[in-house]
C-alpha cells in the first residue's frame, strides 16, 4: 500500500462518527427536565415573594402595636371581625385573581398555542 | 431558522426552540463528550449537564464566535472538568513512546484490509485526551485551527503538533501495511518535525 492511500485510509477513520450516540428523545426528556426545574424555581421564588411579604405585614403590625400605637391594630382586627364577610369576598376574589393569573390563563393560554 | 435566531427565541422562553437547539448540536457534543470521558454509561448526563450550562448561560453568549464553537468550548471544559473530579486522567502524558506502548500493533494476519478503518478508530480511544480532542474538533467536526484555540485555549502550534503526531503514531502502527519507499517517506517527514 502507498503511503498515500494510508493516509486517505487514515483521514477517512478520523472522519468516520463513533459509534456512541445519544437516546433518540434525549432533547425532549432534556427540555422537559429543564421545564420542571424551571418551573420548581419560579414557585419555590413566589412561595419566598408571599412569605416574605406576609412577615413584613406581620412585623408592620408588631412594630404597630408594640412601638406606636395599640388600638390601630385593635381596631384593625375588630374590624375584621365586624365586617367577616366582606372580608372574606375579598379575600376570594384575590384567590380568584391569583388562580386566573397563575394557573387558568397558562393552561387556556397552552391549549391556544397547541391548537394553533 | 439561523443561530441567532433560535437563541433570541430560546431566551424568550421558548422551549421548542431549545429542544431544536439540542437536536442540532447533540452531536456536536456527545462527540466531544464521548471521545473525552471515553464512558458510555455516562455519556448522557454529562451530555445533560452541557446542555443545562448552555440554558443557563446563553443569556451571556454575545455573538462574537460560532454558537457552535460556543457549545463546544462548554462541551471541552465539562469533560475536562468530569475527567478531573473523577480522577481519569491516568493517561499515558504526552511521552511519545509511552503513548506508542499503549498503542496495538497492527498485525495484518489478524485485520482485513477493510478492518484498518475499524482498527484506526479502535486506536483513536487509545490516544491521550489531548490528541483526541483535536482529532475530534478538526477531522470530525471541521473546526479551523483558530476555533480549536478558542475552544480548548491550546495554542494553534500546538493543535497543529497534536494533529501531525496522532498521525505519525498511527503510521508508526501501520507500517507493515505501507511499502517500503513510502515507509522511507514517512520516516524522513517524521525525523523533519
Amino acid at each position: 500500500m502507498k503511503n498515500e492511500e494510508l493516509d486517505y485510509i487514515i483521514d477517512e477513520s478520523f472522519r468516520t462518527e463513533p459509534e456512541f450516540r445519544l437516546p433518540a428523545d434525549f432533547a425532549r426528556r432534556l427540555t422537559l427536565s429543564l421545564t420542571r426545574r424551571e418551573q420548581w424555581k419560579t414557585d419555590v421564588r413566589e412561595y419566598l415573594y408571599l412569605t416574605a411579604v406576609l412577615i413584613s405585614l406581620l412585623a408592620v403590625a408588631t412594630v404597630t402595636y408594640y412601638l406606636i400605637d395599640k388600638d390601630i391594630v385593635i381596631r384593625f382586627f375588630s374590624f375584621i371581625t365586624q365586617n367577616a364577610v366582606t372580608v372574606v369576598l375579598i379575600v376570594l376574589i384575590l384567590n380568584f385573581i391569583l388562580l386566573a393569573d397563575r394557573v387558568l390563563l397558562p393552561l387556556l393560554f397552552n391549549r391556544y398555542k397547541r391548537a394553533s | 431558522m439561523n443561530d441567532t435566531e433560535l437563541v433570541n427565541q430560546v431566551l424568550n422562553g421558548n422551549m421548542k426552540s431549545f429542544t431544536f437547539l439540542v437536536n442540532r448540536y447533540q452531536k456536536l457534543v456527545v462527540h466531544i463528550t464521548g471521545r473525552l470521558i471515553q464512558r458510555r454509561e455516562e455519556l448522557e448526563d454529562v451530555s445533560q449537564e452541557v446542555f443545562l450550562k448552555v440554558y443557563q448561560n446563553l443569556g451571556k453568549y454575545r455573538n462574537e464566535c460560532k454558537l457552535s464553537t460556543w457549545i463546544a468550548t462548554i462541551a471541552y471544559n465539562t469533560s475536562i472538568n468530569y475527567l478531573r473530579k473523577f480522577k481519569k486522567s491516568d493517561e499515558a502524558g504526552l511521552d511519545e513512546k509511552a503513548i506508542l506502548d499503549k498503542l496495538t500493533e497492527y498485525r495484518p494476519d489478524d485485520y482485513e484490509t477493510t478492518d484498518l478503518h475499524r482498527y484506526i478508530r479502535e486506536q483513536i480511544e487509545l490516544l491521550p485526551v489531548q490528541y483526541r480532542t483535536v482529532l475530534t474538533l478538526y477531522h470530525l467536526e471541521e473546526f479551523s485551527y483558530q476555533e480549536i484555540e478558542q475552544i480548548t485555549g491550546m495554542p494553534e502550534g500546538t493543535v497543529k503538533n497534536y494533529l501531525f503526531r496522532a498521525k505519525a503514531l498511527l503510521k508508526e502502527k501501520l507500517k507493515f501495511v505501507v511499502d517500503e519507499s513510502s515507509l522511507k517517506l514517512v520516516k524522513e517527514i517524521s525525523n523533519e518535525k
